[in-house]
């Protein structure tokens, strides 16, 4: 099967007054058509950088160092602005994290979905504004019409990031990146979100990528994850095999730092000890070698991604086959 | 949205009044002021300030009848020159105070808004350089200033403009220049501010993520945006382009009010100078509604009842 | 890659430092200490930092330690330039005698063996005919043609020119009334910044107690300050001054009254904002609890979170006094004479630019330059304090 995006060896750096911070560092990763992939890490791995790079969308400074993004086998990084604004909001759309500052204060919200519709679509502005309405209904915000002319200081947040769903699946994309869609807001609101979610890719089979923070989500929502450290990818498989048997450290520190996890261990919640590296200047090798509790002399030479099992990868040189065991193995079941 | 138009506008009438209550006693502070009944002047001013002024009567008599002149737009005789009423000076200044007043506001906005665009556009390159380098000078030099030394190039050494006076069209270049000098700067600086800011905020990446033409991400959700801050300083601006056009208009020997102000000044003219002030405070005050109603146009968050932002 | 030979050293566990696991990527400023390094790293900020103090100290020490005074009038040696040309006049016993003659003033002046500003020589009489003025200078007569700007001796042949010459006598020129310049651009340097600092502090003064007593007091008093506020803010301050000025008399005590009690609106809404917030914090009613007095929170806690925005609003606000006072002055409001202030001394260069344009370049240039400080400051200091724009 042909990935809808394969993205290989994504470096971005942005350049700043206070030198080059290594945002990421050769990212390479696949999304089927339809499926699931959620992407987790700490603060600062990298994975928004990593998402904005693909649809070129850095801030001021950042820049794509090398690496390639293949989507339905076309380079987007080698696009030029306007075919690259063509495939925005059409063929990928996106969804921001916080959905109080992500939609225009002055604008309707109808006017913000309607203006996505009419610039991708040739249609008239009331066939646009048909399919808003329809739109509306479909994230399920009450009496679409009247809600279609309400500004977005009317809206709750939950009720915004249905408006931001509706925008980005306006003109059914293929892709779905949501960047954090529920971290702000209440947990009750997010389930909703995210079920939402998961019913509209039923229906519209687009794939989509989660970033979160929250290994809930990844187990409950996605198919395959991508556990990102210090602009790397530290590893990546199907969802089933990394947590029945995590293969990097990191991941097996991040799993055990979910307190329903470890109680069972009868341990409370383990957070794992040190901060992470500086991105200006990255440790050599392993990025999180300094706080792994298993790391070796080899770990300052950087890793392969090396195959854990099927359908599991990890940069880990305790994969190697010559590597020993590690005495004691944190974490682990 | 009438709620937020009523408090605005007893705002506005409460600082008129104040205003005008300010200036009434300050002026019977003053020693040989205008309410003081025993001086020497022309006997025919004398008798019309009396007839005015109630100088007889008890003090509060005095305010309400003068409160009662101004709002019934009757703003007594000049206390120097007999025979002249102070509706007549400010009717006599009004056209050229106007005319090179609308210029300045008028320029300032048509040009200070694009070339903060620009800027903010080109940010950190050489068109962004060179606006703020032009704007930092134009907001550090004083106007008297920039008139003076604009007069001397200008007028009296290239003598491309005339020295004074408005009589040719030629003559506004200067004074308008002049006097619009700081607040373009100022705009151009805001503007080149407001939308960098803008710029940055997650709706312009929204905007940006749903593959919106340049132009309109620029005009229909970056401008719209950063005009609001601007919208909230042009009362203010017009209110220092009406006080700034009292050197201006001295400098150039313009014949406008601000002129006939700075003359009332220098001659204690008190039923003058207060008149001229009332005046203004009026002038400033519906400038300052219109550009309520102009921020209420643009920000939909008001309109609603939400806080300001 | 699997198959990778990896050197069978390389598989030991990596000696483990745990003091490095702590380490935070950025060295750990403090606040003041960020601000201070970003502030200092501000060329243009701190070249007008340097440009002020030297301001304040010529305008503290200058008029002192100057020969010159601001009032002295000498009216032989009005409006003389710092700089003039001088023309050769060549005597009878070979010699010849160095003048200069201002063409602004219609004077001529002899210039002495040290190359000084001598003796101003009255105009002999007038020759109508060829419309000259003649001097006599020594044994010759120079014919001064004021139409076309020559010099020449009485037969008609020019004079030859000996160069320019510095004036000794008055560095930087003479006013109207023959008034050193340079001792009344110091002395007017000193009116003005005074005029500013002193103003800025009454400011200062009532915005703290103003905005204080408000954001303390709370409920219905804070609600009619407030109101009273957005009205002051509304007054259009200019005409306010000017009303003040009027009434007061003009003056440095009128303009430091006139203009300090206007400016202090920003201020009050500072602490005022502050003050409330300091009010719903936790740590407050821990420090009371523990027997703080209201007095010590209020100025530790207060002071510690205002000072940053309160320094950028004082640094905003000189060059705005200072402003305020120059266009008084302009219009004819500011100190009387013979004190000096930037305004008086620009409003007086007003009134002779056409002859002596050079007496503008001096008040002008220092009211400019001090303004542009006083922005760079300004900028640079809020840059500095503003973390935000961290990057
Ligand atoms: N505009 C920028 N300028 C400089 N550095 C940046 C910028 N944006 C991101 N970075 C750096 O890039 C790195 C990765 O940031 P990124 O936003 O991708 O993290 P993240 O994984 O999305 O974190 P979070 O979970 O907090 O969203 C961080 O070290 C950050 O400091
Ligand atoms: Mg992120």
């Amino acid at each position: 099967m042909t990935a809808l995006l394969d993205v290989d060896g994504l470096t971005t750096s942005f350049f700043t007054r206070r030198g080059e911070v290594k945002s990421v560092r050769g990212v390479s990763f696949r999304v089927a058509a339809g499926e699931t992939l959620g992407i987790v890490g700490e603060s600062g791995s990298g994975k928004s950088v990593t998402c904005m790079s693909i649809l070129r969308l850095l801030k001021t400074g950042g820049k794509v160092v090398s690496g390639r993004a293949l989507f339905e086998g076309r380079d987007l990084l080698a696009l030029d602005e306007d075919e690259m604004s063509d495939l925005r909001g059409n063929a990928i759309g996106m969804i921001f994290q916080d959905p109080m500052t992500s939609l225009n204060p002055t604008l309707t919200v109808g006017e913000q979905v309607i203006e996505t519709i009419i610039r991708h679509r040739p249609v008239s502005r009331a066939a646009a504004r048909q399919r808003a309405i329809e739109l509306f209904d479909m994230v399920r915000i009450p009496s679409p019409e009247a809600r279609l002319r309400a500004y977005p200081h009317e809206f709750s947040g939950g009720m915004r990031q249905r408006v931001m769903i509706a925008i980005a699946l306006a003109c059914e994309p293929k892709l779905l990146i949501a960047d954090e869609p529920t971290t702000a807001l209440d947990v009750t609101i997010q389930r909703q979100i995210l079920v939402l979610l998961k019913e509209l890719q039923a229906k519209l089979g687009m794939a989509i990528i989660l970033i979160t923070h929250d290994l809930g989500i990844i187990v409950e929502f996605t198919d395959r994850m991508l556990v990102m450290y210090g602009g790397q990818v530290m590893e990546e498989g199907l969802v089933t095999a990394v947590f029945r048997q995590p293969a990097h450290p990191y991941t097996r520190g991040l799993i055990a730092a979910i307190p329903n996890i470890a109680d069972d261990n009868g341990q409370r919640l383990r957070p794992i000890p040190g901060s992470p590296p500086d991105m200006h200047d990255p440790p050599p090798g392993c990025p999180f070698a300094p706080r792994c509790p298993e790391a070796m002399l080899q770990c300052r030479v950087p890793a392969p991604m090396i195959q854990a099992a099927i359908g599991q990868s990890s940069r880990c040189w305790r994969l190697h086959p010559d590597a020993p065991r590690p005495v004691e193995q944190d974490g682990r079941p | 949205m009438i709620a937020y138009l009523a408090q605005r506008l007893a705002l506005m009438l409460a600082t008129l009044f104040a205003i005008i209550t300010l200036t009434f006693f300050l002026m019977h502070a003053v020693p040989g002021g205008p309410f003081v009944s025993d001086k020497m002047m022309a006997p025919e001013i004398a008798a019309a300030i009396n007839a005015k002024f109630h100088l007889d009567e008890p003090l509060w008599q005095q305010y309400l009848a003068y409160l009662g002149g101004v709002f019934t737009f009757d703003l007594g005789p000049s206390f120097k020159y007999p025979g002249m009423s102070v509706n007549q000076m400010i009717a006599s200044g009004l056209p050229t105070t106007a005319k090179v007043g609308l210029l300045a506001l008028l320029s300032v906005i048509a040009l200070g808004v694009p070339l903060g665009v620009v800027a903010a556009l080109n940010r950190n390159r050489w068109p962004d350089t060179a606006v703020m380098a032009i704007a930092t000078i134009g907001v550090a030099i004083p106007s008297y200033v920039i008139a003076t030394l604009a007069l001397y190039v200008f007028a009296m050494r290239l003598k491309l403009v005339p020295t004074f006076g408005i009589d040719d069209w030629r003559g506004y270049f200067l004074p308008v220049f002049a006097l619009s000098g700081f607040w373009l700067s100022y705009v151009a600086r805001l503007t080149r501010s407001s939308l960098i800011e803008t710029m940055l905020t997650d709706y312009m990446t929204t905007a940006r993520a749903k593959g919106l033409r340049p132009g309109q991400i620029l005009f229909k959700h970056g401008l719209r945006n950063s005009l609001i801050p601007l919208v909230t300083v042009i009362g203010p601006v017009a209110a220092n382009l009406l006080t700034g056009s009292f050197v201006i208009e001295q400098i150039f020997a313009l014949p406008g009010i601000g002129r006939h102000f700075v003359l009332a000044i220098t001659n204690r003219d008190y039923t003058a100078i207060m008149g001229i002030t009332i005046f203004y405070a009026v002038v400033l005050m519906v400038m300052i509604l219109l550009v309520d109603l102009a921020y209420l146009a643009l920000d939909p968050r008001i309109k609603f009842g939400a806080r300001h932002p | 890659m699997t198959d990778m030979p990896v050197d069978p050293a390389m598989w030991a566990p990596a000696p483990r430092d745990p003091a490095s696991l702590d380490r935070i990527a950025r060295p750990n400023l403090t606040y003041w200490q960020d601000a201070r390094a970003r502030l200092w790293r501000n060329r243009p900020a701190m070249a007008a930092f340097g440009f002020l103090i030297l301001l304040c100290l010529a305008a503290v020490f200058g008029p002192s330690v100057y020969s010159h005074n601001y009032y002295e009038q000498n009216l032989q040696y009005a409006n003389v330039p710092p700089a003039f040309p001088t023309y050769a006049v060549p005597q009878g016993d070979g010699s010849s005698q160095e003048i200069y003659f201002n063409f602004g003033s219609q004077k001529l002046y002899l210039i002495g063996a040290d190359g000084a500003l001598g003796d101003l020589v009255r105009s002999s009489r007038k020759d109508l005919m060829r419309k000259t003025q003649l001097y006599t200078v020594g044994d010759q007569q120079v014919a001064v043609d004021t139409a076309k700007s020559t010099l020449g001796l009485s037969d008609g042949k020019p004079l030859e020119p000996a160069g320019w010459r510095w004036n000794s006598l008055y560095p930087l020129g003479t006013d109207q009334l023959g008034r050193d310049e340079l001792a009344r651009q110091l002395y007017g340097a000193r009116i003005s910044l005074a005029v500013a600092l002193v103003a800025t502090l009454v400011n200062f003064t009532i915005g703290v107690l103003y905005g204080g007593i408000s954001g303390y007091l709370g409920g219905r008093v804070d609600m009619v300050m407030m109101r009273l506020i957005e009205i002051v803010s509304t007054i259009p301050l200019t005409l306010y001054v000017i009303l003040i000025m009027v009434t007061l008399a003009s003056g440095f005590s009128a303009v430091i009254l006139a203009i300090g009690t206007v400016y202090w609106v920003d201020m009050a809404r500072i602490v005022r904002g502050q003050m409330l917030v300091l009010k719903e914090q936790d740590y407050v009613a821990a420090a009371r609890s523990m027997g703080a007095s209201t007095w010590r929170i209020l100025t530790r806690h207060l002071l510690q979170n205002t000072v940053g925005p309160i320094l950028v609003t004082l640094t905003m606000l000189i060059p705005s006094a200072i402003f305020i006072e120059s266009f008084m002055s302009f219009i004819g409001l500011g100190v009387s004479p013979p004190e000096a202030s930037w305004g008086t001394l620009t409003s007086a260069a007003v009134e002779t630019l056409r002859t002596h344009p050079y007496q503008l370049a001096l008040p002008a240039g220092a009211i400019s330059l001090t303004m542009f400080a006083f922005n760079f400051l300004g900028d640079g200091l809020r840059d500095a304090l503003d973390p935000r724009l961290r990057s």
